[in-house]
């Protein structure tokens, strides 16, 4: 089960990204605009703008592994690690979701003292619709702040 | 003509965190943040290797590592194939590195916590721009 503080995290506007792998065991990589944690806390469901989500679904559909990076501008930093369980198209309230999370990243990144010339046009310049939303049932969650205590298994 | 164009420098300046894949021999994907993905030459770059992490377990484990970063002057996004090669605790590339993670330590408020233990040299297998992630400035312009 993911720890609440963790699961409060994710879901807070902040960095995300996933990693995954083919058969050859060669990574890919993908921005996550958002992300959202079942109630049991057992489950992430994550969203990946489509025509990047194509690479890592193949992965994902061939083999299950995923990674999930979730970090701050203030270096807070956590992994969760699982398998897939499924893949959808966005919703259109989801899409609202992910309007919103964008304000609320710039927002974060600003107050960490990100110059605004390259705060907004990054953070703004994240496609997100339309996106897949794929959920992964997570076994593993690692703490990633940089420290002594860096990669230590908390979930 | 080498793997990297002249255009994706600026990405490898530190400037905006890079995103880094890995993957254990068991097949277990590893997605981390690290400050630079330094410019070595037109095939190769390097990753610092500051901590005994799981990055630095994969990547002795399989060579294959995926390397997305973006540049400061355009916002476009890239991802490097890269497979590793060796590791380097002196030299140009070990100096120059290390004086770069020293200023982004002391911007970042992390003096004392980055440090590096060696350069690790990567050769560049692919090199992708990702237009389908981001959007052109013109276009968030207009």
């Amino acid at each position: 089960m993911i720890p609440e503080n963790v699961a409060e995290f994710v879901q807070s506007p902040i960095f995300l990204s996933i990693g995954t792998r083919d058969e050859t065991l060669r990574p890919a990589h993908a921005w996550v605009t958002g992300a959202v944690v079942a109630p049991d806390r057992e489950t992430v469901t994550c969203f990946v703008v489509e025509e990047r989500a194509r690479k890592i679904l193949s992965h994902l559909e061939a083999n299950g592994p995923v990674a999930m990076g979730a970090g701050s501008p203030t270096h807070e930093a956590y992994q969760l690690k699982g398998r897939y369980l499924s893949s959808r198209p966005a919703d259109d309230q989801e899409g609202a979701y992910l309007e919103s999370r964008r304000n609320g990243w710039l927002a974060l990144a600003l107050r960490c003292g990100y110059p605004e010339q390259i705060a907004r046009p990054l953070i703004l310049g994240f496609r997100h619709q339309p996106a897949v939303a794929i959920t992964f049932r997570v076994e593993e969650v690692f703490l990633q702040t940089p420290g002594p205590d860096a990669g230590k298994k908390i979930g | 003509m080498g793997m990297l164009p002249d255009e994706i420098k600026p990405a490898m300046e530190g400037v905006i965190p890079s995103h880094v894949v890995t993957c254990s021999r068991d097949g277990t994907p590893n997605v981390t943040t690290i400050s630079q993905v330094y410019y070595v030459d037109p095939d190769h770059v390097a990753l610092s290797y500051q901590f005994f992490n799981k990055t630095v377990k994969n990547i002795r484990e399989n060579p294959h590592a995926l390397a997305s970063v973006i540049s400061p002057e355009t916002l476009e996004g890239w991802d490097l194939e890269i497979e590793y090669e060796r590791s380097e605790t002196s030299g140009p590339v070990f100096d120059a590195m290390d004086m770069r993670i020293e200023a982004i330590a002391s911007i970042t408020g992390m003096k004392g916590i980055f440090k590096l233990k060696a350069a690790d040299i990567y050769r560049v297998k692919s090199v992708r721009k990702n237009v389908d992630e981001r959007m052109p400035l013109a276009e968030m312009d207009g």
